[in-house]
């Protein structure tokens, strides 16, 4: 079995039973721990409550006026490559075969030579994300292990894709196994990771809004 | 070649590229190229060959390439177990070589820049055996007999 | 078959057979050209031929279809066919030959006896291995013992087509015959890959004139395969690359995009991954190749490539299939986090009447 016989293969199976048992396993955790239960009387209604919780999703997308000086650039490159992975991701022609022969839905596909384009920006701020990390005073000594490793798997990918798509550094199956394998490996760590802030950011802003909101609290 | 056996065939001969295809590229590529070995053989004797089997090349850029060097005033063809066409293009000292099978298949195309194709010069072997045909038929006196090589 | 005067060099050979030197010179010139090589090189290999002894040529087939025999004589060029067999004396081959038994076999072993060292051995089919070797038997001996008997005297062996290069269909699995590849069994002698199924014809007969007039084998890639045919992929010579590299690909068969001419990627296309000299060389006397015709590679001088996947779904999309591994994974995955949730709970309940205690003591 070549090495891209193992990634297109048993290799990819095992890292989506990974990945698939590690989120249900995080959301479940927390789901059922029921943190969420509220504790205090009610001053709102639900329904009001809820629409408290989704402006929240809203507002608590983008620092306080007062914040922004000191955060804003850490948002505006956070925000950019977060788009440019998503595009890249979901838009890019062989991408949305992969999820086709996963899902069995398609979509159409963006130009390839806009998708480069979006993919070196996109890798360009990523290096900058990783330096803003290194050199701000705060940031560094807060970052840990889960910080760079998952920045590592997220670069590994974004870098093995460009030498595959560019056909660079190797013959086109070996850089093709190595991006397979670079996937497996985020999708692997994903579950025990910041990672899960896919899964986690949006409801955790809405429930707490939620619950703020229902308790008559400004969020 | 497969009209023998019988099997209807439709031969497109002038297949356009893709609709979309940009062509042009590799045009200007080997007619740079063409010109670079012209040069050289203008100044110091020596063309060379460029190989068109090792470009290559969608169906339209091979006739731009024909139709951009045009036709010049030699055209010679040699029977070497199927047709060999040495044509001399509008540019003297380039000619295109297209060698075929009996069947009247391409079976390689070559521009030569040269003075003249190599395989129009016969060989030096060839001219000592003719010399020695021609010296015995003389000597046995059958000047006015046919003289095909045997 | 045996050719009386296997000790008349090449050059012989042609002028009694009325060949020209001109015509020869064409002859290698469009080989020097099918193997990549530049044109200057074609007035040499002429000339090193004409000089050249004729190599006995002994060809065995073992598990194959004989499509690859087909290949290597169905040339739409005669000449270079016939050119060909002046360059070697086919000594032996069982599909070709008009003797058959043990006249055949007696023909071989005389050719062995009378070029010992120096024969060419071509072989195409994988050998079965397993139940000791029955699967494949002719003249009472199975192809193993055929093979071990034939390539001991060899000065090379070129094999032809995937099945003998990589094991081919028989090899794929399960495998019922236990099919192995010719390297796997021949170790101490140069072998030389030609696959394909069945290998372009003109890349089969530049590999043996390589061998005859330079006296070596041609420089091979990891695989054992001439690097001259096979240093490249059909994805990096394919004309439909700048529909690729835009992402212009048909979806089905016959629809606009392939109307158009557009890349074949999402259809199968195995080009990326396979090294092959179909998009340069081309078929039928360069007529098309597969991807010109409007299919995608099937990557058929790969190893293993019939267990490669579906040849219609894109290198992207993976081989995996078990929906049911990760149906059990996702079964776990809930179990497990219900089950961390619920201690959690019952740890921080016991938390809770611990402290309760503590204050009301």
């Amino acid at each position: 079995m070549t090495l891209l016989d193992f990634a297109r293969g048993p290799g990819m199976n095992f890292a989506l039973a990974v990945f698939v048992l590690g989120v249900l396993w995080r959301l479940v955790g927390i789901a059922l721990l029921n943190y969420w239960r509220p504790k205090s009387e009610p001053r709102q209604g639900w329904l009001r409550a809820m629409m408290g919780g989704a402006l929240a999703t809203g507002t608590r997308s983008w620092p306080h006026r007062e914040f922004i000086g000191r955060t804003g650039y850490g948002e505006l490159l956070g925000y950019s490559y977060h788009i440019g992975l998503f595009i890249v991701i979901l838009f890019f022609a062989p991408h949305v075969a992969f999820f086709k022969g996963l899902f069995g839905v398609s979509w159409p596909a963006m130009p390839s030579t806009w998708i480069h384009l979006i993919a070196v920006l996109t890798l360009t701020l990523f290096i900058a994300v990783l330096v803003r990390r290194v050199t701000n005073r705060v940031l560094r000594r807060l970052s840990n292990f889960d910080d760079y490793f998952s920045w590592f798997a997220t670069a590994l990918v974004i870098v093995t894709g460009l030498m595959t798509t560019g056909h660079i550094g190797a013959s086109y199956e070996t850089l093709q196994a190595w991006h397979l394998l670079s996937v497996e490996l985020l999708l692997v760590w994903f579950p025990f990771g910041k990672l899960m802030h896919a899964f986690f950011i949006f409801p955790s802003r809405a429930i707490n809004g939620y619950l703020l909101s229902r308790k008559g609290a400004a969020s | 070649m497969n009209a023998k056996v019988g099997i209807p065939i439709r031969v497109v001969e002038n297949r356009a590229p893709p609709k979309d295809y940009v062509l042009g590229g590799g045009l200007t590529a080997v007619l740079h190229e063409i010109l670079a070995l012209l040069e050289n053989l203008s100044a110091f004797g020596e063309g060379g060959q460029i190989d068109l089997r090792s470009l290559p090349m969608a169906p339209g850029e091979h006739d731009d390439l024909k139709n951009a060097l045009g036709e010049g005033e030699v055209d010679v063809t040699l029977n070497l177990g199927g047709p060999t066409r040495c044509r001399e293009t509008a540019y003297p000292g380039v000619w295109w070589v297209e060698h075929k099978d009996p069947a009247g298949a391409t079976v390689a195309e070559f521009i030569e820049i040269a003075f003249v194709p190599e395989l129009l010069r016969p060989e030096d072997e060839d001219i000592r055996a003719g010399v020695r045909r021609l010296e015995q038929r003389l000597r046995a006196g059958h000047a006015t007999t046919g003289g095909n090589s045997p | 078959m045996t050719d009386q005067h296997t000790h008349r060099t090449i050059g012989e050979a042609l002028d009694a057979s009325g060949v020209s030197r001109r015509s020869f010179l064409k002859f290698c010139m469009v080989t020097a050209s099918m193997l990549a090589l530049p044109p200057s090189v074609g007035r040499v290999m002429a000339q090193q031929l004409r000089k050249a002894k004729r190599p006995s040529v002994i060809y065995l087939s073992f598990q194959e279809c004989t499509g690859c025999l087909e290949s290597f004589t169905r040339s739409f060029s005669p000449t270079a066919e016939n050119l060909l067999f002046n360059v070697i004396s086919l000594d032996y081959d069982d599909t070709l030959m008009a003797a058959a038994g043990s006249h055949a076999e007696a023909a071989r072993e005389k050719a062995m006896k009378d070029n010992w060292g120096e024969y060419l051995v071509i072989i195409d089919g994988s050998v079965p291995m397993a139940d000791g070797g029955v699967y494949n038997t002719a003249a009472g001996k199975t192809a193993h013992q055929t093979l071990m008997e034939v390539v001991e005297g060899a000065a090379a062996v070129v094999c032809v087509g995937t099945c003998a290069s990589f094991g081919g269909i028989p090899y794929a699995h399960p495998n019922p015959t236990g099919a192995v590849p010719i390297s796997e069994l021949v170790t101490d002698k140069p072998v030389v890959n030609v696959p394909g199924c069945p290998p372009i014809p003109e890349v089969i007969t530049s590999t043996l004139v390589h061998y005859v007039s330079l006296g070596k084998v041609p420089d091979l890639d990891e695989h054992g395969r001439p690097l001259a045919f096979f240093g490249n992929t059909i994805h990096d010579r394919c004309y439909r690359r700048p529909f690729f590299d835009q992402g212009k690909f048909a979806k089905s068969f016959d629809d606009e995009g392939a109307r158009n001419g557009w890349c074949l990627y999402e259809l199968g296309c195995k080009g990326p991954t396979t090294y092959n000299a179909c998009a340069t060389v081309k078929w039928n006397d360069g007529t098309s190749f597969p991807i010109e015709s409007g299919h995608g590679c099937l990557g058929c001088s790969e190893p293993g490539f019939w267990d490669k996947g579906s040849f219609y779904k894109p290198l992207a999309a993976g081989t995996y299939t078990s929906a049911e591994k990760i149906a059990a994974a996702a079964g776990a995955g809930v179990l497990l986090g219900a089950g961390a949730a619920v201690a959690s709970r019952m740890k921080r309940k016991s938390r809770l009447h611990e402290t309760d205690r503590e204050e009301r003591s």
